[in-house]
């Protein structure tokens, strides 16, 4: 296994996470282009795993089951892949659909790979005052319950989106590489605790 | 074919009739069919067309596109504003919101009419008085969202982010009672005093959790018709939120939430076992009053109290049980032989600490309910107004009884900061509770991953767990399923949940990890675990 793998079952390292909590990653959305035109119809004529409507949308969607994911493969030659668990994951994925548009003809190649975006959540295990937080933190955050549930927080540096729910449970999205995901639920997670409800 | 000949005897003498313009062939009469018509239009033989140019009147002065763009969109504005019910200097800053906004050149098209109502929402809301976003979408007749994100943007644009308030359900609340049509014939005190009850109530919610990451309309509903019953005043829930904009099913369950605190609140008077649900709106005079003094004290007072104890709830519960001066109603009698629990209780088991501290009761408030109490039941039944009702068998609870219930002297009955609403007591403090809900589910999955280890070892040390086998099974099944019991209990019934966690936990994946419930992405990483290279 590899070290995704074994950093599960290890303990919390805590001068890397000092809450205690690591987020877990839920979705991973990377891009890559395979550097030449396809002829879409042709890909959904040939592929079993793939749809196509051009009526509703430009590209064609094909999905592997090992790693579970789905990719939007354009007539550019331009791929998104989502859906993976991991970094290493979304790269493998992204490789065995380039392996897959080769063996229906077409001289792809594998260029440019990046991650562009890692969705995380975690759960803080004590409710949150959504109502406080967007009082004091009113330049970086929008509560509205008319609109939305949760508590939007538009963390500038790093550059990251959180979803802070009522329950406890966090949403990070916008991180490019991990890091940058644990770092922004370290720098949030004293402010939640600011806004807990402390349990009786 | 030949458009001059005639169809039917071929001759070429086709005439057009002076009266009715149809060819008719002066041979043998034959009248030509209408698509033998020729339309002389266009082409050098055709007609000349005159131009007309719209906006022209006279010479020189030409009403142009930008012109007429910003008249109609002027126009729409004064429309949109009159049907929002904005005063007039509200409805000049939305104006100079939108003027602001498009710098000058206003605009045409549906996104026209959503920019206007973002900007009515943003003043109005700038200024904390409340518009709900529903209101104005069902007024432009577009969606909440495509609304919500023209705020947004409108928001963003102006830099008002920093300024901009937090939304404020009780805002929502006091306009809603002003405004609600069933109302306009009340007498305005009363209007005012419910106006207070629900303000009181809905902070009450807020500091519930009731109304945290939910929609505020469905509670500001389920408040008003909760105010209206204590009150007198029938109102339909349904008519209700359909007034308010609100979802009738949300309304509803929130106003279920909302009695189920009640009741939890009521479990603190002497009679709060018998309290459900179902009469508690019954009780709910006694139960806000109780909240409305609690809310008054100052939190830590209470302890003191409920230290020195026993001996005066035992005196209060005995002074209300003078029964020879007054007759309870049916309604009461269920709870009459609870209070006589209470006294038995008191006098044989002594000073009971841990009760007390259950009970979490001011001995003051609560004789101070009960005297009101006996009072207003005495004094009614002296005068003879119910000596008929003492006869019959009455369901209804008489309001009128305690129609002083309400004093209005909680500041929560007045509009509070959030930090000041949290530091009231009102008898509860609950959690919210999609987290209650999140603690269960993670309660049910350690069940489920302790009885899947159980499972495992038995069948990884079969000799080991031979003798207990038997019992083994009795507690995962009734742990596991401890709602649907069954009686063949050497069954062991697992559903997917318990396969997944078992295939996980063979994988070794935490125990902790497994608690969090997010399985997919357990069974990518740890079991399917392609990824690794």
């Amino acid at each position: 296994m590899a070290d995704q793998g074994l950093e599960g079952s290890q303990p919390v390292d805590l001068s890397k996470h000092p809450s205690g909590i690591v987020p877990t990653l839920q979705n991973i959305v990377s891009t890559v282009n395979l550097d030449c035109k396809l002829d879409l119809k042709a890909i959904a004529l040939q592929a079993r795993n793939a749809e196509y409507n051009p009526k509703r949308f430009a590209a064609v969607i094909m999905r592997i089951r090992e790693p579970k994911t789905t990719a939007l493969i354009f007539a550019s030659g331009k791929m998104v892949c989502t859906g993976a668990k991991s970094e290493q994951q979304s790269k493998l994925a992204a490789r065995k659909y380039a392996r897959i548009i080769q063996k229906l003809g077409f001289p792809a190649k594998f260029k440019d790979f990046k991650i562009q975006n890692i969705v995380g959540s975690c759960d803080v295990k004590f409710p949150i005052r959504l109502e406080g937080l967007a009082y004091s933190h009113g330049a970086f955050s929008s509560y509205e319950p008319e609109l939305f549930p949760g508590l939007i927080y538009r963390m500038k540096q790093p550059k990251i989106v959180l979803l802070i729910f009522v329950s406890g449970k966090i949403v990070l999205t916008g991180a490019k590489v991990r890091e940058e995901t644990y770092t922004a639920f370290e720098n949030i997670y004293p402010v939640l605790t600011e806004f807990r409800k402390i349990q009786q | 074919m030949d458009r001059s000949r005639c169809k039917s005897c071929g001759s070429k003498s086709l005439t057009r009739d002076d009266v009715s313009g149809i060819l008719v062939c002066s041979e043998c009469g034959f009248v030509a069919e209408l698509h033998d018509f020729q339309a002389h239009i266009g082409g050098i033989s055709g007609p000349v067309g005159t131009f007309v140019r719209v906006g022209t009147s006279g010479t020189g002065t030409v009403l142009n596109y930008r012109e007429k763009k910003v008249f109609e969109a002027q126009k729409l504005i004064d429309d949109l504003l009159l049907k929002l019910g904005l005063s007039s200097s509200r409805s000049e800053d939305v104006r100079d919101m939108v003027y602001r906004v498009t710098e000058g050149e206003f605009g045409m098209g549906e996104w026209f009419s959503v920019l206007i109502g973002a900007c009515a929402y943003v003043v109005m809301r700038r200024e904390i008085q409340s518009l709900p976003i529903a209101e104005v979408a069902s007024v432009i007749g577009c969606d909440d969202y495509e609304l919500g994100r023209m705020v947004v943007r409108v928001v963003d644009f102006l830099e008002l982010r920093g300024e901009f308030p937090v939304y404020d359900i009780v805002v929502a609340y006091e306009r809603a009672v002003r405004s609600f049509s069933g109302f306009s014939r009340l007498p305005r005190d009363k209007v005012e005093t419910m106006r207070k009850q629900g303000m009181f109530l809905i902070q009450c919610a807020v500091k519930w959790f009731l109304t945290t990451g939910r929609r505020p309309l469905p509670m500001v509903a389920a408040v008003l018709v909760l105010v209206a019953k204590l009150n007198q005043i029938e109102l339909e829930i349904s008519d209700v939120s359909e007034e308010l904009h609100a979802a009738v099913a949300t309304s509803k369950r929130r106003y279920k939430e909302l009695l189920e605190a009640l009741v939890e609140v009521s479990r603190a008077l002497p009679w709060g076992k018998d309290v459900t649900v179902k009469n508690v709106l019954k009780n709910a005079p006694f139960v806000i009053q109780y909240m409305e003094m609690k809310s008054m004290k100052k939190r830590g007072v209470k302890r003191k109290d409920s230290g020195v104890g026993q001996v005066d709830l035992g005196e209060v519960v005995s002074e209300c049980l003078r029964k020879d001066e007054y007759d309870f109603d049916v309604t009461y009698l269920e709870s009459e032989s609870y209070y006589l629990e209470a006294k038995d209780k008191c006098d044989h088991q002594g000073p009971d600490v841990h009760q007390l501290d259950r009970i979490e009761i001011s001995h003051e408030c609560l004789a101070l309910v009960y005297l009101k109490f006996l009072e207003e039941r005495g004094s009614l039944i002296c005068s003879g107004e119910n000596a008929n009702a003492r006869d019959k068998r009455r369901t209804d609870f008489d309001f009128h009884a305690s129609k002083d219930w309400w004093k209005g002297k909680s500041q929560l009955s007045k509009r509070l900061m959030l930090k000041e609403i949290l530091e009231k007591d009102v008898g509860l403090d609950a959690m919210p509770p999609s987290f209650v809900n999140g603690r269960n589910a993670n309660e049910r999955r350690r069940q489920k991953i302790d009885a899947a280890k159980q499972r495992i070892n038995r069948i990884m040390h079969p000799s080991a767990s031979g003798l207990t086998d038997v019992c083994d099974s009795q507690t995962l099944s009734s742990s596991v399923h401890s709602k649907k019991k069954r009686r063949r209990s050497q069954v062991i019934d697992v559903d997917w949940d318990d396969f997944i966690i078992e295939t996980l936990l063979l994988h070794q994946v935490k125990e902790e990890e497994i608690e969090k419930g997010h399985y997919n992405t357990l069974l990518d990483l740890y079991v399917f675990n392609s990824g690794a290279m």
